[in-house]
C-alpha cells in the first residue's frame, strides 16, 4: 500500500462501483494553534494560545477574547501577545528575548 | 392565679355550674325600681312588728334550707324585707339572716368529718351539699334582694351571696381534714382519668369551681396537682422512652398533650393551663430531647417518615432548644448519610442519581415537616457542601458525566421540560462543589465528544446548560466552553467557503468532506497519532490545509485522526449497506478493496495505527455485534497471528449500521493528565484574578486581596499558593509592594 502506484490505482478505483468499500463521507478533525517557537509569551508568561493576562483579567463578558488578543511575530521571529508587546514597546523598543530592535514581521489572524 | 375575686356575685353564679332552671322559677320580677324612701316620714309600726316579720322571713329561709314549700308569696316576703330595711332594721336583719345561715351550714359539716366515707361518695356528697348551698343562697338572696341593694351596698359589707360563701368556707372547706379529703379525692379522679378510666367530669368541674369560688383553688389544689403531674410524667417519660420506639413515643406525647389541653377545657381552671402544659412538655419532651434524636431521627429520615418527622418538629418546637438540637442532629445525619453516598468508589455509578434523590428527599422533609424553617434550609446546604467535598474531584467528575448522559442523543427518557428541570437540580449539586474547574475539565471532555460526533441531543439543551454554568460561575468560567461551540460554527462556515472554491474539483466532490477546526486550549488535549491515509485522502487534507492557512496566517494545523469518522458504502452479497465508522475503522476496511485476506501485521504496516488502538479497531470489526470482517482463528481477543477476511455474507436488517469503536478505558494516567491540566490552569486563573482585582482597587492590603480572591476563585486553594502567585506577579511588574507599608500592594499600570 505504501507503493505509489498502488495508491494511484486505489485512487482511481474509488470511483468504480464494484469495490467493496467506498468512502462516502469524511468528518476530519484538526487543531489549530499559533505557529510559534515558544508556547509561552515571555512578557506575561501565559501561553500564547490563551488570552494575555490583562485580557483574561478584563474579559468577563468578552468570551471570545482571542480575536482581540492575537499573536505578533517580530523580525527576530520571536512571538508575543500583541497586547503585551504593544505595552512593552512603549518603554523599550527591543525584543525582550533577543534585545534586537523590535519591528513587526506579521500578525496572527 | 386569677382566682382572687372573693366577691363572686350572684349574677355570675349560673356560669359556675348550677342549672338556671331552678332560679328562674323562683326569681322575682326583676323590674323593681330602686326607691329610697324618705326616712323622716316613717309610718308607725305595729308593736312586735319586727318579731312578726322576722318570724315570717325565718320561716321562709328555713323552708328553703329544708327544701320545703313556702307559705308566703315571694312578693310578700320581698316587701317584708323592704319594710324592715326602711324602718332601720337592716343591720339587725342582716345579723339574723347571717346567724340563720351559719347554723345551717355548720350543721352540714358533721357528715364530712364523722364517718370514713368512700372517697367517691364523699366527693358526691360534697358536691350535693355545695350545689344545695348555692341554690339555697340564690333563693334566699332573691328574698333579701332589697337588703343587698341598700344596706349592704352602702356599708360595704359582704353581700348575701358572699356571706354564704364565707360561711361555707369557714365551716366546711377550711376544715383541714375535709379540705384534704376533697383535694385528694379530686387528684385521685384525675389520676384515674389519666390512666384511661372514665370519670365524672361534671363532678370534677363543679368541685373545682367550688374551690375557685372559695378562693382556695390555687393554694389547696393547683400546686399539688402540678406536683402530681410532674411526678407522673417524669416516671412515664423515663419508662416509655425505654419501652417504645421513638415514633410511638411521639404519638403518645402528642396524645398526652391533647388530653391535658382537654382537661383544661373541661374542668380545670384556665389559669392552670400554662403551668400544666409546660410541666408535661418538660417531663415528656425536654428531658428526653437528645435521646429522642439519638434514638429516632436517623430512622425517621432514612425511612422517610414524613408524618412522624412533622410531629417530631412540632413537638420539639414546644421546648427550649428543641429546634436547635433537631437541626444539628439533622445536619449530622445528612453529613453521615451523604458521605456514604460519596465516599465509596464501588457506588460511583449511582452516586449522582443518589445525590439527586437524597437532596429531593431532604428538601421535602424541610418543606413539609420543618415548615421551611430558615435554620434548616441553611443547615441542609451547609451539610451537602460539606460532605460532597469529602472526596476530592470525583463528585465533580461524575456530575459532569451524568450531565453528559442526559445531554447525549438517544436519551429520550425525558421531555424538554423534564430535562430542563433535571439540569436545574444538577446545578444545585454543582453549586456545592468546591473544585468547579475539575468539573469544567470533565464536562469539556464529554462536550467535545458530543460536538464532534454530532451526538448532542439538543442544541437548546446544550445552550441552556451553558448559560446555567455561566450564571453560576461567570463568563470567565464558560468562555472556553463557549469557544468550543463557536469553533463548530466557524468550521461550518469554513467548509462552506472551501467547497465553494473547490466545486470544480471532481475528486473532492466525490467525497463529502467536513472539517472541524478546533482552537487549541478551548478543547481537551488529545494524544497525537500519525497514521497512513490513502493518498487521495492525504491530498484532500492538504488542499484544505492550504486553503485554511491562506485565510489564517500565523496559524498551524494539526490533524487529529483519532477524532475523525466516516461513512463507508459497502457491498455485501445481501446488498449495499452504509457503515458509520471511525476513521481508523475506515482505514482498515478500505484495505480489503485490494486484498482478500490480511494479517494483523499487514494491517499494522499499511495503516501505521498504534498497536493497541489497531487491535481494538479490529476487535470492533470482527468480534463485535456487526462483524463485517472474519477473523481466523475465531475468538474474542485479537492475537498476533490472526488473519482477517472481508465478510461478504454479512447480513443486517438495517441499511445504515453504526459500528462502535471499542473505547479504551480511561487510564489513570489520562485521569491524572486531566487533573494536572486543571492544576496548571488554576495558576493562570489565580494570576488573572489578582490582576483583575488590583486593576480595580489600585491598592490593597495583603489580607483584603486574599479575601477578595477567595470570593472570586471557583476552586479550593491554599493561602501559601496565593502568596506564591502574588510574588510571581510582583516579579513580572504587574504590581509592587508599597514602599512605606510592606503589607500593601499597588497596581502597576
Ligand atoms: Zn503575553
Ligand atoms: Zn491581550
Ligand atoms: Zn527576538
Amino acid at each position: 500500500m505504501a507503493d505509489e502506484n498502488e495508491n494511484e490505482k486505489m485512487d482511481n478505483e474509488n470511483q468504480k462501483p464494484e469495490k467493496m468499500f467506498t468512502l462516502k463521507k469524511w468528518n476530519a478533525v484538526a487543531m489549530w494553534s499559533w505557529d510559534v517557537e515558544c508556547d509561552t509569551c515571555a512578557i506575561c508568561r501565559v501561553q500564547v494560545m490563551d488570552a494575555c493576562l490583562r485580557c483574561q483579567a478584563e474579559s468577563k463578558k468578552d468570551s471570545y477574547g482571542k480575536q482581540d488578543c492575537v499573536v505578533v511575530w517580530g523580525e527576530c521571529n520571536h512571538s508575543f501577545h500583541y497586547c503585551c508587546m504593544s505595552l512593552w514597546v512603549k518603554q523599550n523598543n527591543r525584543c525582550p528575548l533577543c534585545q534586537q530592535e523590535w519591528s513587526i514581521q506579521r500578525m496572527g489572524k | 392565679m386569677e382566682q382572687t375575686n372573693p366577691k363572686a356575685n350572684f349574677s355570675n353564679f349560673p356560669i359556675n355550674g348550677v342549672s338556671r332552671n331552678h332560679v328562674v322559677t323562683i326569681m322575682p320580677v326583676p323590674a323593681k325600681k330602686l326607691v329610697i324612701k324618705n326616712l323622716k316620714s316613717t309610718p308607725e309600726l305595729p308593736e312586735d312588728y319586727m318579731n312578726q316579720t322576722w318570724k315570717k322571713l325565718k320561716g321562709a329561709v328555713v323552708a328553703i334550707q329544708q327544701s320545703k314549700a313556702n307559705q308566703y308569696s315571694l312578693e310578700e316576703l320581698y316587701q317584708a324585707v323592704e319594710n324592715m330595711c326602711n324602718h332601720k332594721m337592716a343591720s339587725l336583719l342582716y345579723k339574723k339572716l347571717q346567724s340563720l345561715i351559719e347554723v345551717h351550714v355548720s350543721r352540714n359539716i358533721e357528715q364530712f368529718v364523722a364517718e370514713s366515707m368512700d372517697r367517691y361518695l364523699f366527693l358526691k356528697k360534697m358536691n350535693e351539699t355545695w350545689q344545695a348551698h348555692c341554690q339555697q343562697m340564690i333563693m334566699i338572696r332573691s328574698i333579701f334582694l332589697y337588703l343587698d341593694r341598700t344596706y349592704i351596698l352602702q356599708n360595704h359589707i359582704s353581700s348575701i351571696w358572699d356571706m354564704g360563701l364565707e360561711l361555707f368556707g369557714k365551716y366546711i372547706l377550711l376544715n383541714t381534714l375535709v379540705q384534704t379529703r376533697v383535694v385528694e379525692g379530686l387528684l385521685m379522679l384525675i389520676e384515674k382519668e389519666r390512666q384511661g378510666d372514665q370519670v365524672d367530669r361534671s363532678l370534677l368541674k363543679s368541685l373545682l369551681r367550688m374551690l375557685t369560688d372559695l378562693s382556695i383553688y390555687n393554694v389547696s389544689f393547683e400546686q399539688k396537682f402540678i406536683q402530681a403531674t410532674e411526678r407522673l410524667y417524669a416516671a412515664e417519660g423515663q419508662c416509655l422512652m425505654q419501652e417504645l420506639e421513638v415514633p410511638d413515643y411521639l404519638v403518645h406525647v402528642d396524645k398526652r398533650l391533647a388530653e391535658e389541653n382537654e382537661r383544661v377545657l373541661h374542668y380545670l381552671d384556665s389559669a392552670t393551663k400554662y403551668q400544666l402544659i409546660h410541666t408535661v412538655e418538660k417531663q415528656l419532651l425536654r428531658e428526653h430531647v437528645s435521646q429522642i434524636l439519638q434514638k429516632g431521627l436517623d430512622q425517621l429520615l432514612t425511612e422517610y417518615r414524613l408524618t412522624d418527622l412533622g410531629l417530631l418538629y412540632d413537638l420539639l418546637s414546644r421546648v427550649k432548644n428543641g429546634i436547635v438540637e433537631l437541626c444539628s442532629a439533622f445536619n449530622a445525619f445528612i453529613k453521615k448519610r451523604g458521605k456514604t453516598i460519596v465516599i465509596n468508589p464501588e457506588k460511583d455509578k449511582s452516586m449522582v442519581q443518589e445525590l439527586l434523590d437524597f437532596k429531593d428527599d431532604m428538601d421535602t422533609v424541610v418543606t413539609k415537616c420543618f415548615h421551611k424553617h430558615e435554620r434548616f434550609t441553611n443547615s441542609l446546604k451547609e451539610a451537602f457542601e460539606n460532605f460532597i467535598n469529602q472526596r476530592t474531584n470525583k463528585p465533580a467528575e461524575l456530575i459532569a458525566k451524568f450531565i453528559d448522559s442526559k445531554l447525549r442523543a438517544g436519551n429520550k427518557e425525558a421531555t424538554e421540560e423534564e430535562l430542563e428541570r433535571l439540569l436545574d437540580k444538577i446545578m444545585v449539586l454543582f453549586r456545592f462543589i468546591h473544585g468547579k474547574d475539575v468539573f469544567e475539565a470533565f464536562y469539556k471532555k464529554d462536550l467535545a465528544k458530543r460536538l464532534l460526533v454530532g451526538k448532542s441531543a439538543s442544541v437548546d439543551a446544550e445552550k441552556s446548560m451553558l448559560s446555567k454554568l455561566k450564571q453560576e460561575c461567570g463568563g470567565g468560567f464558560t468562555s472556553k466552553l463557549e469557544g468550543m461551540f463557536k469553533d463548530m460554527e466557524l468550521s461550518k462556515d469554513i467548509i462552506q467557503a472551501f467547497k465553494l472554491v473547490h466545486t470544480s474539483n471532481k475528486k473532492l466532490s466525490q467525497i463529502d468532506m467536513t472539517v472541524s477546526i478546533l482552537t487549541m486550549g478551548y478543547w481537551p488535549s488529545y494524544q497525537h497519532m500519525e497514521v497512513s491515509l490513502p493518498e487521495y485522502m492525504v491530498k484532500l487534507q492538504d488542499v484544505f490545509k492550504e486553503f485554511y492557512l491562506n485565510k489564517h496566517s500565523g496559524r498551524k494545523l494539526q490533524w487529529q485522526p483519532t477524532l475523525g469518522h466516516c461513512v463507508l458504502k459497502a457491498r455485501f452479497n445481501s446488498g449495499p449497506k452504509e457503515l458509520v465508522v471511525s476513521l481508523f475503522q475506515s482505514l482498515v476496511l478500505l484495505l480489503f478493496n485490494d486484498c482478500d485476506e490480511l494479517s494483523l501485521e499487514d494491517i499494522k504496516v499499511a495503516t501505521n495505527i498504534e498497536d493497541g488502538e489497531l487491535r481494538r479497531t479490529l476487535q470492533s470489526l470482527a468480534c463485535g455485534k456487526a462483524r463485517v470482517l472474519l477473523k481466523t482463528p475465531k475468538g474474542r481477543e485479537v492475537q498476533d497471528e490472526d488473519h482477517f477476511k472481508f465478510n461478504a455474507e454479512f447480513v443486517n436488517k438495517l441499511f445504515r449500521i453504526k459500528i462502535n469503536q471499542i473505547q479504551m478505558k480511561e487510564t489513570t494516567e489520562e485521569q491524572k493528565a486531566t487533573e494536572e491540566r486543571v492544576f496548571q490552569d488554576r495558576q493562570y486563573q489565580i494570576d488573572a484574578a489578582i490582576v483583575r482585582i488590583m486593576k480595580m482597587r489600585k491598592s490593597l492590603t495583603h489580607n483584603l486581596l486574599i479575601s477578595e480572591l477567595y470570593l472570586q476563585l471557583k476552586f479550593p486553594v491554599k493561602p501559601a499558593d496565593l502568596k506564591k502567585r502574588i510574588e510571581s506577579l510582583i516579579d513580572r511588574d504587574y504590581m509592587e509592594r508599597d514602599k512605606e507599608n510592606s503589607t500593601q500592594y499597588n497596581y502597576v499600570a
